[in-house]
């Protein structure tokens, strides 16, 4: 219980001074390209901290309306493209075959510009809710199957010796040996991919939809410096989104793969 | 000598829960021997093995890949989701397209890939001195490292407009949005390279007397090197994505323009011959990164 604490304060505090002091030096830029240097268009290129955050105070309640609604889009896609992701890879490790198949697509769709693609699948699909779940799987497939194939790959020779000279199952195999070797490359696609997979969402809300961060954002990009402080906290409200997505996968290795070097308490660097 | 600390602690006890320990510090070292289908797959390309030209590595692939088009070229695709053809235009359509606007196109392509590449080294290179940072105080350091995450969470979209009022319209703000993008990746992973380290070689170092200098130059910096190239390959397609995307919108030239003007006129085969030659510049830029990757891994000593 008391490492705990510890733990968390260790942890906790260099975080909150970080970002109290980015903030702090955020709001002296401002004044300073205000009041010192009168930069044309100030406060649209880097506004008054408090007064973005007086704003979304304001509007919050709008504003996690559309957050819920782009998260929520984005979370279904990436579910989808993490379970297929991580399938193909499992199937990939399993057959000779299927990886020779659809290995070279794999990375060749991979360099698909996949943001590029999204009007594309836009203009085709005609329809917001479709185009982000297809974008946000999309971007999530690959990193995720990429990595898990890298990590059921990755085995330790000997360990699978070990496992065949028990007479292992070759589920056992999976289960015991190239399920958890894999956990750590599964969970470096998915932190990859989930702040992506809000960022195609919110794109596809940029091209013209009904509900989302994006349709606000855009709204207030258009209606120019008036809209400043509005335009920046859709901003805001799009990067807690991402990180949120990051902080719940993260939260989710340590319960599911808390083995990893880093997460001891001396955090594999001393 | 790794190898052997690995195989001692395994004969401790293998139980379950102490053989995913051993499984994995085993699965970060084997890490550095990235995709063997990989190499696998380049060493099929060379002239050397001609013979495997004909393998099933290579057949079956290409074989997917003109049934795909196939399928494509004679509609099926349109019939099954029900497409127009103006909606999804053919392949051939697509060439011809392609072949009529060869000059803009690739000039287009070349704007593009400059962002891309220029904003891809600016971008990891602050990565990875980042990362450096956080093993170094690692106090200190993660809290940059979450903070470096955050800002890869501002949507690309939303740093556009703001890269666009801070660097004007010009190549400038597509590099800042393409380092903003590709330094959070490779951040990351350096890190979980440098981090990531056998707790036993550590032991060791620690036993020899190595200061902080010693344990990164001769552990932490190798052991980051596969994950560092990982991120590279991840960020040649992520800086690609941010040149593209940040063209949606401040730009008069490029793919990513040419891209959504076309598709706003309903230009689709142009749309799509930008994607193809998106792709294409990708998938160059990729093979260049990995072949770096090759070179730099071959000193590597971890790969004899």
């Amino acid at each position: 219980m008391k490492g705990g604490t510890i733990f968390a304060r260790g942890r906790l505090l260099p975080l909150f001074v970080w970002i109290f002091g980015l903030l702090l030096v955020w709001e002296g830029t401002s004044w300073m390209l205000l009041h010192v240097v009168e930069t044309p268009l100030a406060q649209s290129k880097l506004p008054y901290v408090h007064e973005v955050l007086s704003t979304l105070w304001k509007y919050s309640g709008t504003l996690l309306k559309e957050g819920a609604a782009t998260f929520g889009n984005a979370g279904v896609g990436f579910l989808i493209g993490a379970v297929a992701g991580a399938s193909l890879a499992v199937l990939m490790s399993l057959s000779k075959t299927i990886e020779q198949l659809t290995f070279p697509y794999a990375i060749a769709s991979q360099m698909i510009p996949i943001l590029g693609l999204a009007p594309i699948i836009y203009g085709i699909v005609r329809d917001e809710q479709t185009s982000r779940i297809i974008i946000s799987g999309y971007i999530t497939f690959f990193p995720v199957a990429l990595n898990m194939l890298r990590g059921l790959r990755s085995v330790d020779p000997s360990a699978l010796e070990l496992m065949h000279s028990y007479a292992a199952k070759p589920w056992a195999v999976y289960w015991k040996l190239r399920f958890p070797a894999a956990l750590p490359g599964l969970f470096g696609g998915l932190k990859i991919a989930a702040p992506l997979a809000v960022t195609g969402a919110i794109l596809v809300e940029l091209m013209g939809a009904q509900h989302g961060v994006g349709v606000i954002m855009l709204r207030n990009l258009y209606y120019g410096s008036s809209h400043t402080y509005m335009f920046w906290s859709t901003v805001i409200v799009g990067a807690l989104l991402g990180i949120a997505s990051y902080w719940l996968i993260s939260l989710i290795e340590r319960l599911v793969a808390p083995w990893q070097p880093e997460f001891r308490p001396k955090g594999g660097s001393c | 000598m790794e190898t052997n600390s690995v195989r001692e602690t395994k004969f401790i006890g293998p139980t379950s829960k102490e053989m995913a320990q051993p499984a994995l510090t085993a699965a970060q070292k084997n890490a550095v021997a990235i995709p063997k289908p990989m190499e696998e797959a380049t060493r099929w390309g060379s002239s050397r093995m001609l013979k495997r030209m004909f393998s099933a590595g290579v057949m079956l692939p290409v074989l997917a890949g003109v049934l795909f088009l196939a399928l494509w070229e004679f509609q099926i695709f349109h019939k099954i989701f029900d497409l127009k053809k103006y909606q999804l235009p053919l392949p051939t359509a697509i060439a011809t397209t392609m072949r009529d606007n060869f000059s803009m196109l690739l000039s287009y392509t070349g704007y593009t890939l400059t962002e891309a590449v220029l904003g891809m080294l600016v971008g990891s290179a602050i990565g990875f001195l980042i990362a450096l940072a956080a093993t170094a105080w690692p106090r200190w350091g993660s809290g940059s490292l979450t903070l470096v995450a955050a800002l890869n969470a501002v949507p690309i979209v939303a740093l556009a407009p703001i890269m666009n009022l801070w660097f004007g319209d010009g190549i400038g703000s597509r590099i800042a949005i393409v380092t903003a993008t590709t330094m959070a990746a490779m951040a990351i992973n350096a890190y979980k390279g440098m981090a990531a380290i056998d707790p036993l070689a550590l032991d060791l170092m620690h036993s020899y007397a190595a200061g902080k200098p010693a344990v990164f130059r001769y552990l932490r910096i190798r052991n980051s090197l596969p994950y560092v190239f990982t991120a590279l390959k991840i960020n040649a397609t992520a800086s690609m994505i941010g040149a593209i995307v940040g063209e949606f919108f401040f730009s008069s030239k490029g793919l990513g323009y040419l891209l959504s003007n076309s598709i706003k006129v309903a230009k689709m085969p142009l749309g799509w011959s930008c994607i193809v030659l998106a792709a294409i510049a990708g998938v160059l830029f990729y093979l260049v990164v990995e072949r770096l990757e090759k070179v730099f891994i071959k000193w590597h000593p971890s790969q004899r």
